[in-house]
């Protein structure tokens, strides 16, 4: 399984426009959003703003790049809950 | 009747008139309960899940809630508390706590021990179907919670939220105006909601851009009240108050 990200623009009815889609052998895995400075000190972390199946979590973390956030998708992608 | 300085356990009577009606011997009743009055501290809980309870804690100041943790650190709030709330009255029938009751802010609260809410429900049935009363109006606002939670956009479901603590702190004296206290941080509110703080910040920022609301310093004032009412489709029917024309 590799990632790769595709910069896009996300209409998040607020100044997080700003996002990545993420995909995992060609299928669209999660959907990021750089926090914009309405975030005060969270602004420049990466929000989950979608997972779909396995990422798909009811609560992710604030991711500080876009390497931490693909380490954690990767993590949740080869989870066990994967093979079951 | 009786003209004398107020008793520690006004918040409970200013409660319970808020939702029914109170005879004289019934006031004088619950007045005369035994309670032990302690101040504590913010964010301290006060029962937590699996705990026997033997007492129930009236809130005569501050704020408590309700919640649940689950795995990895998640929680749930169900509820949000003020003084004249007793928010584990449930206990006096089940014991045994299936949740936790914190305190959210420093917070003065009065404990009735079990027995003597037994004795006064025994002698005074009316005073026991009152407080009924107030455990199914909790369950009104819980069913409220439950379609805000499952149905309800976020923009929609805070602004519920934020009309439905307004309207309860106003119904007890506590908030007029369109103004009142509220000392819950947007941790809280993404765990009361089911939202992530992100998604919380969006929305508290949009209701300031459309001039709906202000909040600074636990202060939450509702500019446009009618607006605010009609963006998330509140009917304040479910609080059953007594006196308050709603809307």
């Amino acid at each position: 399984m590799s990632l790769h990200l595709q910069p896009v623009h996300v209409a998040t009815s607020s100044e997080d426009g700003d996002g990545q889609l993420v995909f995992a052998d060609d299928f669209l895995v999660a959907v990021l959003v750089r926090l914009s400075d309405q975030h005060g000190a969270d602004v420049g972390l990466w929000f989950l703003e979608a997972g779909f199946g396995l990422t798909s979590v009811a609560r992710a973390p604030l991711f500080f790049d876009l390497d931490a956030a693909q380490d954690w998708i990767e993590g949740h992608l080869s989870s066990k809950r994967g093979s079951a | 009747m009786a003209s004398k300085i107020p008793h520690a356990l006004c918040p409970l009577i200013r409660k319970l008139e808020s939702v029914t009606r109170l005879s004289d011997e019934e006031r004088h009743a619950i007045e005369a309960l035994p309670v032990r009055v302690r101040t504590l501290s913010a964010r301290q809980d006060i029962a937590r899940e699996g705990d026997l309870a033997t007492q129930c804690c009236l809130i005569l100041e501050g704020w408590a809630y309700r919640y649940k943790l689950l795995s990895e650190g998640r929680r749930q709030i169900f509820s949000f508390h003020i003084a004249g709330d007793i928010p584990d009255l449930q206990s006096l029938h089940i014991p045994l706590m299936d949740h936790n009751l914190g305190t959210m802010t420093q917070a003065t609260v009065a404990f009735i021990p079990h027995e003597s809410m037994h004795d006064l429900t025994a002698r005074f049935p009316s005073i026991a179907a009152k407080l009924w009363r107030d455990t199914l109006i909790d369950a009104a606002i819980f069913r409220e919670w439950l379609i805000a939670m499952g149905r309800r956009p976020a923009f929609e479901h805070l602004a519920h939220l934020f009309c439905e603590l307004y309207l309860k702190q106003e119904a007890v004296g506590l908030a007029g105006d369109h103004r009142c206290s509220l000392p819950i941080t947007q941790v809280d509110l993404a765990d009361a909601t089911g939202m992530t703080g992100v998604h919380i910040n969006r929305v508290l920022k949009e209701m300031r851009g459309r001039g709906l609301i202000t909040l600074h310093r636990q202060t939450l004032v509702v500019k446009a009240w009618d607006e605010l009412i009609r963006a998330s489709e509140f009917d304040g029917k479910y609080l059953h108050l007594q006196k308050r024309a709603l809307g």
